[in-house]
């Protein structure tokens, strides 16, 4: 059971595809998410009921070269409301999402826009640099890349905890393996096609052990949400979506300075905030959204949130992947039932337009909890009604958790 | 990145600067002004980790770097832990070339690594280089680890001035000459890492001299840096060794020392040892020590005569007055002006007269400087036990030293150039360095240099009871020359990573 009382409420979704898009400007393909979002509306909403904007982004002033994003949203919507833009690298909008949830607990603003965008294609030739902008800059100067780091976790994971047991890093394979089955039946997907474990653990070396099919991808995208108040929800929607958890934690930059770098501490503190918050424990949760910007990160969710024991989670991952026999999503088989993690291909196969990511996670929990995502929706056991979004910045400085539910008690 | 930004790296970086709680021990990189646990009124004090052995904690193996480390890729980037994990910090390691194929780099956890100074860019050809101690060697890698033991020369009597320590540093990786005769006896020759320049040559080389000198960096108040390819053609590479060994009293950041980068060709360091050597003695120096590094990446054109014998390191040397392991006894220079090698202002390459730079340059120089030192102190080559000459190549210093009546054993001891090549700068007091490893007390020994342009200097030294006793802080020349750890690389190899520094 959720929450009674929930922090607002979310009536309206929008995105474009993930990939590449040669030929829109990030705030045009921010826009289109944001009308679509606006047009989704079943009860109807004008463009001038929105009272505020928050943007969600990370690279846009160096990779685009824009600067003040509220002239620009002003321009492309023509409205004239307050905005804000918050940058927290890859935890962007899951930021922009919580401080929008501020704004309309608050009671400052009652309809709020909430965007996430990236456009990453423009400069290819120079992401890698540019993504170092959220790791200390002794990270930097040590030669890492951003895959670097994570492949620096993993190296550690699995020297503690898989100590050589070849199914630990075949579990981690298994990650890219099944997101990229869940995104077979996303339309919005950057990648529709199925791989394989042998493909994952053959791709090129990026940074070792993390080969290229353990990454994300570089994408553009936006998405956009409207949120509401509670009291408000029902005037515009039959089946609002409650946010009934927003929180929020953050850590050392520097990936180095962490007293441990097998977890990441900005998702245990977020995570469990969170579901005091909602009055909910993880273990009864059916769907999650989690940041597998390289699959490592999902493992560490799994351990972070208390799912599974602390060096313990590839081995339920590897159980579940193996004992699979359906068709469709592939759950993680937990003490207490069945988990599906990212049902639309997470971060490694839906795509990762950075910024955009911890709004699309909202997206595609409010699809699947209204029962709207097609050939894509879930299946589990009993009624689905609540699921949580796990978006993180860097290597773990940030760190926002949402929870949100269909039907209150 | 902007001058600005570099200043303040430079005090963080260069020595692995952390803040530590003096309340509960607490560790933080880059150093903060208060504790975590502690709270704002806790009291916080630097410490450096420039001389600590730390350890492996994590690590990949980046295969595609950012954009200003895309010629060191692939290579090892790690997470280092000091003093039991209380501080961690990432770092590069250096001087290794990972194999093709996944590395697991789980293997290298826990394996010891000590700090290297490093270059780690420069904004183009026209910007400041930046530096950094987060480099790493392993321990038991082709470097040798000496902890710290600088117990300073107080006890020791008041001599003539004379050297007190040496350190050099030749880097890692060598080259082959397929035909050995046809580059003048030099068989092989050290190349640099992709991250070493003259600078970082002349820190380690700094670096070294200090422990085996038993000196503290406060009691040198001088430092002349010689050479003729430091990164910068204004700017002296002396204030970055100053720095990143913390050379004087240390005032506000900035440390109450001076010094210059000197250029006289190969001569530039050997030059000013007579200064440095009177300096100590000056009744108003106000220190008790100077130091002066030969350091060259030997420049020459791609297949050029000299690009089969030009080396790449530096040797560092501190004089002073207490605790001289060689007194300076006599001094005599030559010059004159003789144009036999040169490099204009904005030349990438040196330029030389092939055959003139042999008989009317260094011969001359080199036997006019021996002649006169020889008269001035009445000594003749009988007197000593070693004789070591310029090494342009393994013949003219043998040749010059025969001419002037030495034999061949009081010369052979002092040839590490065969297996080293030509180091400029640093060639003489190098091969002084081999000598003085293996000097007895009382020895003497002949040094002189040559550096076109034109001229010598010829130096008597001679051995003190101490040189025994300070042997044990000694990396030795010819250990660093033979060491099982050093690693070939082809011809293209070399040409690459020497015009990258």
């Amino acid at each position: 059971m959720v929450r009674l009382k929930p922090l607002a409420a979310i009536v309206g979704v929008g995105r474009t595809e993930f990939g590449e898009h040669w030929y829109e400007n990030p705030e045009k393909l921010m826009v289109r998410a944001g009308l679509e979002a606006i047009g989704s509306v079943e009860k109807g909403l004008r463009r001038s009921s929105i009272q505020s904007c928050y943007f969600g982004s990370f690279l846009y002033q160096v990779t685009n070269q824009l600067g003040l994003l509220p002239g620009y949203m002003s321009r492309e919507l023509g409205i004239n409301v307050p905005m804000s833009t918050t940058e927290a690298a890859c935890g962007s909008g899951g930021a922009a999402l919580y401080n929008a949830c501020i704004g309309v607990r608050s009671g400052q603003h009652d309809l709020v826009l909430v965007g996430g965008f990236e456009k990453m294609s423009d400069a290819s030739a120079h992401v890698l640099d540019d993504l170092m902008l959220a790791a200390d800059p002794h990270e930097f100067d040590a030669g890492y890349t951003f895959s670097g780091l994570y492949a620096a976790i993993m190296t550690r994971y699995l020297y503690q905890y898989g100590r050589g047991d070849r199914r630990c890093s075949e579990a981690l394979a298994q990650v890219a393996c099944k997101n990229h089955h869940h995104a077979l039946n996303n339309p919005y997907a950057q990648f529709r096609r199925e791989i394989t474990v042998d493909q994952v653990m053959s791709s090129p070396l990026i940074a070792d052990p993390i080969r290229l099919l353990h990454c994300s991808p570089i994408s553009d995208g936006a998405v956009a949400l409207i949120l509401t108040s509670r009291e408000l929800a029902k005037s515009y929607t039959d089946t609002p979506v409650y946010v009934v958890a927003s929180q929020q934690a953050t850590d050392d930059v520097s990936l180095s300075n962490r007293e441990s770098v097998t977890s990441i501490r900005a998702t245990a503190l977020a995570t469990r905030a969170a579901a005091e918050e909602a009055a909910v424990t993880i273990e009864s949760l059916r769907l999650a959204e989690v940041h597998d910007c390289f699959t490592i990160e999902e493992l560490l969710f799994l351990e972070d949130s208390g799912l599974y024991k602390r060096g313990e989670a590839w081995r339920g991952m590897y159980q579940s992947y193996e004992s699979f026999k359906g068709s469709r999503h592939i759950p993680y088989e937990g003490p207490t039932g069945e988990l599906i993690v990212n049902p639309g291909g997470g971060l490694k196969a839906d795509g990762h337009p950075v910024g955009a990511t911890g709004v699309r996670q909202a997206y595609e929990c409010f699809k699947q909890l209204r029962g709207e995502a097609g050939s894509n929706q879930v299946s589990v056991d009993g009624d689905l009604n609540a699921a949580i979004c796990h978006n993180v910045g860097g290597t773990g400085g940030i760190c926002t958790v949402h929870i949100l539910a269909r039907d209150l008690a | 990145m902007s001058e600005a930004t570099i200043r303040r790296k430079t005090l963080v970086d260069y020595r692995i600067t952390a803040a530590k709680c003096e309340g509960c021990g607490a560790s933080y990189f880059p150093p903060k002004s208060f504790c975590n646990v502690e709270g704002r009124s806790s009291k916080m004090r630097h410490v450096d980790y420039f001389e600590s052995v730390g350890t492996l904690f994590t690590g990949t193996v980046i295969r595609k770097a950012t954009s200003r480390f895309g010629h060191l890729s692939p290579f090892l980037a790690g997470i280092i832990s000091f003093d039991d994990g209380k501080i961690k910090v990432p770092g590069r390691i250096t001087d290794q070339v990972p194999p093709d194929g996944e590395v697991d780099v789980s293997e290298f956890i826990g394996r010891g690594v000590v700090p290297r100074f490093r270059r780690l860019y420069a904004n183009g050809g026209y910007g400041v280089v930046s530096y950094s101690s987060l480099n790493f060697s392993l321990v038991d890698d082709y470097y040798c680890h000496f902890p710290q033991k600088r117990q300073g020369n107080e006890v020791h009597k008041k001599s003539r001035p004379g050297i007190v320590g040496y350190g050099v540093y030749l880097p890692k990786f060598r080259v082959r000459n397929d035909d050995s005769s046809a580059s003048g006896g030099v068989r092989e020759r050290t190349v640099p890492f992709q991250d070493e320049d003259t600078t970082t040559f002349a820190v380690e080389a700094g670096r070294r001299a200090l422990i085996h000198a038993g000196v503290r960096s406060r009691e040198v108040k001088k430092c002349f840096l010689g050479s003729e390819s430091t990164p910068y053609a204004v700017k002296p590479s002396m204030s970055t060794v100053c720095q990143a060994l913390e050379l004087g009293e240390k005032y506000e950041d900035g440390f109450i020392s001076g010094g210059v980068d000197s250029q006289f060709a190969c001569k530039a360091a050997t030059d000013l040892f007579i200064d440095a050597a009177a300096l100590v003695a000056y009744p108003t120096f106000g220190g008790s020590n100077v130091m002066v590094i030969g350091s060259d990446n030997s420049q020459a054109a791609p297949h050029d005569a000299l690009d089969s014998t030009v080396g790449a390191g530096a040797a560092a040397y501190v004089f002073g007055e207490r605790g001289v392991i060689a007194t300076l006894d006599h001094y005599a220079p030559y010059t004159s002006d003789t144009a036999d090698f040169y490099r204009r202002d904005g030349e990438k390459y040196p330029r030389h007269g092939g055959r003139f730079t042999g008989k009317p340059a260094y011969f001359k120089h080199v036997t006019s400087a021996i002649r006169n030192v020889l008269k001035e102190s009445g000594l003749c080559p009988g007197d000593f036990a070693y004789a070591v000459n310029h090494s342009p190549n393994a013949r003219y210093p043998l040749m010059a030293a025969l001419e002037m009546g030495f034999q061949k054993d009081q010369v052979e001891p002092g040839l590490v150039v065969e297996q080293i090549g030509n180091l400029y700068s640093a060639s003489c007091p190098t091969a002084l360095a081999a000598v003085l490893d293996i000097a007895k007390p009382g020895e003497r020994i002949l040094a002189t240099s040559y550096g076109s342009g034109a001229g010598s200097d010829s130096y008597v030294f001679t051995a003190t009871d101490l040189i025994l006793e300070k042997r044990p802080g000694t990396i030795r020349v010819r250990d660093q020359v033979d060491s099982p750890k050093r690693q070939y690389v082809d011809y293209g190899t070399y040409r690459a990573w020497k015009d990258m520094s």
